[in-house]
């Protein structure tokens, strides 16, 4: 529940300060976005499986978005960002979806 | 989920990816604490986990609104002018209404001070004169002309927004006015008024781009010309001249809408801008010691376009 609270203020924080991000940084939003939702999920699918660790967590969680944002660079780099930022959204949505999937069984049995 | 390891686990993505989609550190975090006595799971709500929740909403608002298409500086201004101009458009109407009130209040002192210097009878002659001049509002039975662009002309969609160039035979035009107008004149109108302008002798039916300026404000589609005087007389008058043929051929070739009513009460207003622009004094002054002079009676068989609303006709450049 409290983790909970800290997202809506984190939100609430963002929407009211509503900091101007410098252009440079604009492409890796959205996968950095996309690989936090990753590791949100499967967070919680861990401790709906009773194995939740936050020190993995919070490993996977930087190291995702860390590598989310290298791959978009690095596509960027190479002149083929917008592919590699495909790749990087199909591998992260079929994992959340998976994930959406596990915490759904677990919370409706179904 | 066990900590075994398959062979092809670094190889095979798909597999990894629909099999195990949850991060196998998880796994093998729990089973380390298990081996070294502890619960498998550590509690959700240490430090670091609140604080990357935070970090994690933050980053969501963050992205969602830098993301967001903003409102490029162009609309916003355009927003702004839009703003001003309807508030000076409000404005403008409501010194219009005090003028038309002060006016009447004007007109009312006027036949007061007219009557209580003996000069009571220059007071019908000032009423006609004012009628003449459009500077009142009247009332009584007319046509109603509504014309309006052809409907193919894509103007249902975007009304008052019409381009600055270019030109679309469906639309009405400022020379399709003038001629109808004047057709309606021709007819016997006594008074016109178009969408609640007043047209006065000195106003000008003309066009910028390709917007219709009625004495210096600019119309909206549909156009409704208020025409007071005999009804079926000005029809039978107006539909078998040139400019009625001309209103016939305009529907029949470019699709334009046009529609004509007769009405008992109509009413067109008083033309806000009217002004003294020549003044002669009378043949006598209208003293307040003699009540009745036979010179002033003379004069008023005479009229001279003296009164406060008479404006000459001819003078063609009016400052806004």
């Amino acid at each position: 529940m409290i983790p909970v609270l800290g997202l809506m203020a984190g939100l609430a924080v963002g929407l009211f300060l509503d900091p101007s991000v410098p252009v440079w940084l604009q492409p890796y939003l959205p996968i950095a976005v996309i690989a936090a939702l990753d590791a949100v999920f499967g967070a919680i699918r861990a401790i709906l499986d009773g194995i939740f660790n936050d020190k993995v967590f919070v490993v996977s969680f930087l190291s995702n978005v860390v590598v989310a944002a290298f791959i978009v660079f690095l596509g960027d780099q190479l002149g083929v960002g917008s592919q590699l930022s495909t790749g990087v959204v199909v591998v992260l949505g079929v994992r959340i979806f998976s994930n959406v999937a596990s915490i759904r069984r677990h919370l409706f049995k179904a | 989920m066990t900590g075994e390891r398959r062979p092809d686990a670094s190889m095979t993505l798909l597999t990894t990816m629909m099999e195990r989609p949850l991060d196998a550190g998880y796994q093998e975090a729990a089973d380390r604490r298990v081996a070294a006595g502890l619960p498998k799971a550590t509690s959700t709500r240490t430090v670091l986990v609140i604080v990357l929740a935070i970090l994690t909403g933050f980053l969501f608002a963050v992205a969602a609104q830098s993301l967001r298409p903003k409102p490029t500086a162009a609309a916003a201004i355009k927003k702004e002018l839009v703003t001003r101009i309807e508030a000076l458009q409000e404005r403008g109407a409501q010194q219009e209404a005090k003028v038309a009130s002060l006016g009447k209040q004007v007109r009312d002192y006027e036949a007061l001070a007219l009557q209580q210097s003996g000069g009571g009878d220059l007071t019908n002659t000032i009423k006609s004169l004012e009628v003449q001049a459009g500077a009142v509002p009247l009332k009584g039975p007319g046509l109603t002309l509504t014309l309006d662009d052809a409907a193919s002309t894509d103007t249902d969609a975007n009304a008052g927004n019409r381009p600055s160039s270019g030109f679309q035979e469906g639309r009405i035009t400022s020379g399709d006015l003038q001629i109808i107008v004047n057709g309606l004149w021709g007819a016997g109108a006594e008074a016109i008024s178009i969408n609640g302008h007043r047209l006065s002798s000195t106003a000008a039916i003309r066009f910028a781009g390709q917007a219709i300026i009625v004495d210096f404000r600019p119309l909206s589609r549909p156009y409704v010309i208020t025409a007071l005087g005999d009804p079926q007389g000005m029809q039978q008058l107006f539909e078998p001249s040139f400019a009625g043929v001309y209103l016939s051929q305009l529907t029949e070739e470019f699709k334009v809408r046009s529609s004509l009513a007769l009405g008992d009460a109509l009413t067109v207003p008083g033309d806000s801008a009217a002004r003294l622009e020549v003044a002669e004094p009378l043949g006598s002054p209208v003293g307040s010691s003699a009540p009745s002079v036979p010179g002033s009676q003379k004069s008023t068989n005479n009229p001279p376009p003296s009164t406060g609303a008479s404006r000459t006709p001819t003078s063609e450049e009016r400052p806004q």
